[in-house]
């Protein structure tokens, strides 16, 4: 432990390999871990009982071993390297081979991250190639100008959105966006990137019709260098330290810009302080997306049926208090516009309209909702209504997508909140 | 076979110095903290284990914490608790 009091970790069979590479990156490599059987949460309480008695005995063991923590290896520099040089096939498909085997790739072809591209990614940030921009958990790597814009040019993005993504990198490393829980866990969380501002313009990233979907150069590289930013710099390889039981398709790539030409309301960016001119980008602890279309034609169906929308027992927003994400398509924005609704009141009447009674979570869900919101709700019956987020304000509302009639759900990780960098 | 040249991706850690692990001598008369992560059963594990380290490991005395969630740090102070009080941490997950 970092403050000097010996620790054992204890985690189940299936789960050594994130422990073991957790250690490591903190420094602590070789550090004992006590496993138990997976899946553990099953067991009944005599089965506990049964592995307790069998892991007792290895701590008693372990916790008086000095040969346990035995460093197999040096020490980690603290000093940020210079990328390496590495020879390469010139060949595209033998490049790709040699990618694969490195587990350098999302699992599609990258782009050779030549000198001269990668230069031309660093002269593009305005910014020295040591700079140190972030330290990307879970692996604890540097993210420095150079670092990130090699990323950058593997993803296949154009010099000029490396602003945007040291923003993007900027974001998602603060402390309030939770990026430890979103790279190492089971569920199918990621970063969605949102950009607002003139830069949405000026680089082309899409906002109207199809903006999550396929099609657009920024949209596409953004968000899969962010991706490969988490992975080769992050250190979350599938199936070690990135956890996801499925993850979903968001993972490849997750990027799209507000439409503030069809918003009738202030963007995102406005109303978080920032002036209409500047650029930003924020970063979301996206689970994924869920469509809700409705011909709904008053404010009043349109809320009730995007509220029903959202309200599942099965949604971490409720589980743990988060910052549900609603895209409303234009067409759904302006009529709750045309009938005076403010931004402010479409998310205090969603929020309201939203609660789900208790009983309809499972037991062991409600067990653990009694301890995360137990003391924001005080005592939690079968008949309590729970709110999907601690306040309406919570709730996020912007406008994104082209014609027709569909708004977009976006379901966070929970234990998150987005953060938003002014582009510089 | 012609080849080029390009950058290495991935990035050191940037952990800095190794903390190398420090064993105990023994666990007789030591206090033992338990970071309880909040998954299922674990709360119960880390009853149990407590219970035995006093019961046959000559444990003096054992502290629980429990975490909000499993996703997010402890707080600050059930570190500076441990810290101040404990002689071995016990930190764990029921997945």
């Amino acid at each position: 432990m970092k403050r000097g009091v010996p620790a054992i970790t204890i985690c189940s069979d299936q789960f050594v390999v994130l422990g073991r590479k957790q250690l490591k990156a903190l420094g602590s490599e070789g550090h004992p871990i006590a496993v138990i059987p997976h899946p553990f949460g099953l067991r009944t309480r005599d089965e506990v009982r049964g592995i307790a008695e069998q892991c007792v005995a290895d701590i008693a063991r372990i916790a008086v071993d000095p040969k346990v923590g035995t460093l197999p290896g040096g020490k980690a520099s603290s000093t940020p390297q210079r990328a390496a040089r590495i020879e390469v096939p010139d060949d595209p498909d033998e490049f790709d081979q040699f990618c694969v085997e490195r587990r350098w790739s999302d699992g599609l072809p990258l782009r050779p991250s030549t000198l001269d591209r990668v230069a031309r990614m660093i002269a593009a940030s305005g910014r020295a190639p040591g700079d140190i921009v972030a330290i990307v958990q879970p692996g604890f790597g540097t993210a420095t100008v150079e670092a990130i814009a090699i990323n950058a040019v593997m993803a296949g993005c154009k010099p000029e959105f490396m602003r945007t993504l040291i923003a993007a990198v900027e974001a998602f490393t603060d402390r309030r966006f939770n990026l430890q829980g979103i790279q190492a866990t089971t569920n199918p969380a990621t970063a969605m990137i949102l950009v607002n501002g003139p830069v949405a313009r000026e680089i082309s990233v899409n906002g109207h019709l199809n903006c999550l979907g396929q099609g657009t150069w920024a949209n596409a590289t953004l968000g899969r260098a962010l991706r490969l930013v988490m992975q080769n710099i992050g250190g979350t390889l599938p199936g070690e330290m990135d956890r996801a039981t499925q993850g979903q398709p968001g993972k490849y790539t997750f990027c799209c810009a507000e439409n503030e030409a069809d918003n009738p309301w202030e963007p995102l960016h406005v109303e978080r302080g920032f002036d209409k001119n500047d650029s930003t980008v924020t970063i979301i602890g996206a689970a994924g997306t869920q469509n809700m279309n409705s011909h709904a034609k008053d404010a009043a169906d349109v809320l009730r049926v995007i509220a029903d929308s959202i309200c599942y027992p099965t949604n971490n927003d409720y589980h743990f208090g988060g910052e549900p994400w609603l895209l409303l398509g234009p067409e759904h924005a302006q009529i709750l516009h045309r009938e005076g609704l403010a931004k402010a009141e479409v998310k205090r009447r969603i929020w309201e309209l939203s609660k789900l009674p208790a009983h309809r979570f499972a037991a062991k869900d409600l067990m653990r909702l009694r301890h995360t919101r137990g003391a924001e709700l005080g005592t939690i019956t079968d008949d309590t209504l729970i709110p999907i987020s601690y306040q309406p304000d919570d709730i996020a509302v912007i406008v994104a997508g082209g014609p027709g009639t569909h708004s977009v759900y976006v379901p966070t990780f929970g234990h998150t909140r987005s953060v938003t960098r002014r582009i510089v | 076979m012609t080849h080029n040249i390009i950058l290495d991706p991935t990035a050191a850690s940037g952990a800095g110095l190794q903390r190398p692990w420090k064993s105990l001598d023994s666990l007789k008369g030591k206090v033992v903290a338990f970071i309880d992560n909040s998954k299922p059963n674990f709360n119960h594990l880390a009853q149990d284990l407590g219970e035995l380290l006093v019961k046959h490991h000559g444990v003096a005395r054992v502290i629980h914490h429990r975490k909000r969630a499993a996703s997010v740090p402890a707080l600050e102070s059930v570190y500076a608790d441990i810290q101040s009080q404990c002689d071995l941490v016990i930190a764990g997950s029921g997945d």
